[in-house]
């Protein structure tokens, strides 16, 4: 090995050395089979108050004591709504250790109040798995919660009297810690056994 | 006719006419609470030049749309399609999170099992019958 590889070798080592310091120490997310992990990064949650499908208040302190799941969208979207809430429903089944099923709470937050009301919330949600909670609120209550987590949504082609319009949303599965924090995200697309395996090291680890 | 030739008439007919190939179609089934339904399916054109799904019916639902939902600006969406290509000796799979039917206003509460017929009429002006089942 001559001078100029050695030299090579020594600033490769070097550079290894600082970005394996640098991924420890940032707190980056940490990437999980199907979403990431923030860790000691989950930020959290701002006051909300938004109503479930019983009637009953559904706010920040809800949500604290249980690790609990969330997704967006709303009730007359037929395909990504329903596939999310199967695979969210396919994932309960799949996890393993009763403990961390227990620990478990599903949400289905609609973005469209004014269709989604409380009885159709109750069928809708219900269809897919007896222990799902929906929940939704008017816009101004809805928007402190959907800031707070990056979800974007947006009501589209809507025409006065026409009951028929688009509501666009994003597709992520939002963790949330046992104290109320954004823990953690699931991408579209959803792997129900994947968010199963991911979910019982998270629950099983804390 | 000698009965041979009426024999394999009956047998071949249908294949002849249905221009395309459909697989695994199916219905995901909601609560009667909402009015729409996704339909998914496999379809294969076997024919040497391409087909064109121009519209959709059937007395099951007020309306069959042809639609995809597509990632935009960190959210979903659906566009509606104006038709279906399929090119020659390919196929078109229309599943969740992609292309799909959107089905409004069944004229019936939809039950798991329940097999529904929908009319797919083509640019050439023909129509083939699927019997689509619905799934819980």
């Amino acid at each position: 090995m001559n001078k100029s590889s050695i030299a090579i070798v020594a600033l490769l080592a070097l550079i290894g050395g600082f970005s394996i310091s640098w991924v420890i120490s940032s707190n980056k997310p940490i990437e999980l089979e199907a979403g990431l992990w923030f860790g000691e990064q989950a930020r959290a949650l701002p006051e909300f108050e938004l109503v479930d499908h019983t009637g009953q208040a559904l706010n920040r302190t809800s949500l604290t004591g249980k690790w609990s799941l969330m997704f967006f969208g709303y009730t007359h979207c037929p395909d990504i709504c329903p596939a999310s809430l199967q695979t969210m429903s396919d994932m309960v089944q799949a996890i393993e250790d009763p403990d961390v099923a227990a620990a478990l709470r599903v949400y289905f937050v609609s973005v469209d109040p004014e269709r989604d009301n409380s009885e159709v919330l109750a069928s809708y949600v219900t269809y897919f798995n007896p222990d799902f909670t929906g929940a939704t609120a008017i816009k101004e209550k809805l928007n402190p919660l959907t800031r707070s987590l990056g979800i974007a949504h947006e009501i589209r082609n809507k025409v006065e009297g026409n009951p028929s319009y688009d509501v666009d949303h994003s597709s992520a599965i939002v963790l949330i810690n046992p104290k109320a924090e954004f823990a953690g995200l699931f991408s579209a697309p959803h792997d129900a056994l994947a968010m199963a395996r991911d979910l019982t090291r998270i629950v099983e680890y804390n | 006719m000698s009965r041979l030739s009426l024999i394999l008439l009956l047998i071949f007919s249908p294949i002849a006419l249905a221009e395309l190939d459909i697989r695994d179609p199916w219905i995901k089934n909601l609560p009667p609470s909402v009015p729409v339904r996704a339909g998914y399916m496999t379809i294969h054109n076997p024919q040497s030049k391409a087909v064109s799904i121009v519209s959709l019916r059937s007395d099951a639902f007020a309306s069959i749309e042809i639609h995809q939902s597509i990632e935009q600006d960190g959210m979903m969406r659906m566009e509606q399609l104006p038709n279906l290509k399929i090119e020659s000796n390919s196929s078109v799979q229309l599943a969740p999170g992609g292309l799909h039917l959107m089905m409004m206003n069944p004229s019936e509460p939809t039950q798991p099992g329940d097999l529904l017929e929908i009319v797919i009429v083509l640019d050439d002006g023909s129509e083939q019958r699927v019997e689509m089942q619905v799934i819980r």
